[in-house]
């Protein structure tokens, strides 16, 4: 492998990293306040990019999908939370199995709307234009969109980890992931609280699915690959902690780039081997708080 | 064994002996053959679901992976056939349930490590790492084009490939499993798991090695879903992906809670529920919309599946 191509691999694993700490981050923030793995969260994405691709049809503008998709799903997250978790709330295994549920109704929804020109075969988006050429880095083409995944993956996380710090929201949200209880009894309606973070963690799941579609295209079950990854990322990284999600997406990204590239047959095998070291010898994660056995 | 436990193997007996001798009396029925396949096909996924409900029902250990093995054993039954280039039913039979116990065993030793949700997690994601192999490993599986032509087995010199032998040999199998898991779960073994997912600090504080009591529930439970696997392989003559697939593992989990976890008849009744929804059911319908909506319901109404409200009315 010449320097060019380390460097294009360089780049690549970084983006696709960009894209798992936007897929990881609502994963990781819905856990860290309510003790959830949404199980759903690779079908909101899948349902974020198909939601793009029929806005980017409708309007002809990827930047309308762009807020479109994630507000939906944002939507889709105020309507379901109230509706079928807050009833098991403290059952936390069963709402775990309620987002299973979930899951399938909505990949099944996705795989039989044909007439929305969604369904069963691989659609695709295109690349935004203004962003759809390739540019110099380093002696060779390098295609523009996958540098401003990377680009808006950091201004999205600075935006959230000013969003936790520095408002009042955030001291709210850091307050419920420390002790939800707690929080109820100093007077705060913890159920919209609640309600609201599974929102936003919706809208990130969505966001992620508009961001990835012009890259990886839409299919039927990138739900559940999109699953195993930010699974991964959150196990790795550490669960329920912004800096958890970014340093799980920092391995995990450019380990499974460079793995396809260097070992093709092993690429998937060595993101597992590397979640089962993290897993045996640093069970909360390499930045997490929770422990996730013993 | 007191009265009641007399009677109620009685019941089940009779309803076995009804049911394995189906084809032979509904064949006048012009949907006889048909029926007979739906019922094997139950019977086979009311195995694979009830070495699922030993972990989720009985030891606390809620797997999200446990496809891995019913494909892992179908895989390994196939394999072994055509590479050993034997019909007969005890070595293909054989590897499936080696070749299963043997991946449970790696993956419940990661696995058992990790606690409730986090258990979920991982068993879902090394059960996924299986399916890669799966799908990658070309040569031996056949990749995304699956495994065809699976031969139906032979014991000893007795043919099984006939439709009717088949349907005998899943039911006598599925007789057998069901004693074993019966056995097992009134065993102290038995009662010692359900303990662990009750209280598992006080079983370790009584002196119990509970990580390795998990563990030893993983691999018979994974080598179980290996013996459903061996026999959707003869059933279907064909072994996919989508065997090893979290799809599968889900319609495990959805027919063991539809069911009731935690009983021996709950997942027989929850495979029955699922495979008539997906198969009976006129194809315009949605089926896997009606599942997840089904599923959905009973972990919020009704958590304790058809077994659990049953009781319920029956005590009311």
């Amino acid at each position: 492998m010449t320097f060019e191509d380390a460097l294009q691999q360089a780049l690549n694993g970084l983006s696709f990293g960009a894209l798992l700490f936007i897929l990881a981050a609502g994963l990781s923030l819905i856990f860290g306040m309510m003790d959830v793995v949404n199980l759903a969260h690779g079908a909101f994405y899948m349902l974020g990019a198909y939601v793009a691709l029929s806005v980017t049809r409708a309007t002809g503008s990827f930047w309308v999908a762009l807020v479109v998709a994630p507000l939906a799903l944002a939507v889709l997250g105020l309507i379901v939370e109230p509706l079928l978790l807050r009833r098991l709330r403290g059952r936390h295994l069963d709402q775990v199995l309620i987002t299973i549920g979930l899951s399938l109704v909505i990949a099944d929804f996705i795989r039989l709307r044909d007439d929305w020109g969604w369904g069963a075969t691989v659609r695709s988006l295109p690349v935004p234009p203004g962003l759809d050429h390739s540019i110099q880095v380093a002696g060779s083409d390098y295609p523009i969109y996958r540098l401003f995944v990377i680009g808006f993956s950091a201004a999205l996380a600075l935006l959230l980890y000013a969003l936790h710090r520095r408002t009042r929201l955030g001291a709210l949200v850091r307050a419920g992931v420390g002790d939800a209880q707690m929080l109820s009894a100093l007077g705060v309606d913890t159920d919209r609280l609640f309600t609201f973070t599974f929102a936003v963690g919706a809208g990130l799941a969505g966001l992620a699915g508009v961001i990835a579609a012009p890259v990886f295209g839409l299919q039927p079950g990138m739900d559940v690959d999109a699953l195993i990854y930010s699974l991964i990322v959150v196990v790795v990284g550490g669960l329920g902690s912004l800096s958890g999600a970014v340093a799980g997406s920092a391995v995990v990204g450019p380990a499974d780039t460079f793995g396809k590239v260097l070992v093709p047959q092993f690429a998937l095998a060595l993101i597992f081997a590397i979640m089962a070291l993290v897993l045996l010898f640093r069970p909360t994660g390499l930045l997490g708080r929770v422990r996730l056995g013993r | 064994m007191s009265r009641a436990t007399v009677a109620r193997a009685a019941i089940v007996l009779a309803v076995w002996a009804a049911l394995a001798t189906f084809p032979q009396w509904s064949q006048f029925w012009e949907s006889s053959r048909f029926a007979a396949g739906i019922i094997r096909q139950i019977l086979i996924f009311a195995i694979f679901a009830s070495s699922l409900n030993l972990l989720v029902g009985y030891a606390g250990l809620p797997s999200l992976g446990h496809a891995a093995f019913f494909g892992g054993g179908a895989y390994a039954a196939a394999i072994a056939a055509q590479r050993l280039g034997t019909d007969q039913l005890l070595v293909s039979l054989g590897a499936g349930v080696a070749g299963a116990a043997l991946l449970a065993l790696v993956v419940g030793f990661l696995a058992v490590r990790a606690l409730g949700i986090f258990f979920l997690m991982l068993t879902l994601a090394l059960a996924q790492m299986v399916f890669a192999i799966a799908f990658q490993a070309t040569d031996l599986t056949g990749g995304s084009n699956g495994f065809s032509g699976v031969h139906r087995p032979m014991l000893f010199g007795i043919d099984l490939s006939a439709a009717n032998d088949l349907y005998l040999l899943v039911c006598v199998t599925f007789l057998l499993v069901t004693v074993l898991l019966w056995r097992v779960t009134t065993s102290s073994y038995g009662r010692v798991l359900v303990g662990v997912r009750e209280n598992e600090r006080r079983m370790r504080a009584l002196g119990y090695d509970t990580r390795t009591l998990k563990l030893s529930a993983f691999v018979l439970a994974g080598a179980i879903a290996g013996i459903a696997g061996a026999l959707s392989a003869y059933e279907f003559r064909f072994v996919s992906p989508n065997d090893v697939a979290l799809g599968t593992s889900v319609t495990g989990f959805v027919m063991v809670l539809i069911g009731g976890a935690g009983t021996l008849l709950g997942p027989v009744l929850g495979a029955a529920v699922v495979l008539l929804i997906e198969r009976v059911l006129p194809s315009q319908l949605p089926a896997q919309t009606i599942l997840g909506i089904v599923f959905i319901l009973f972990v919020v109404f009704a958590r304790q599946g058809i077994v659990g409200a049953v009781r319920r009315v029956a005590r009311a």
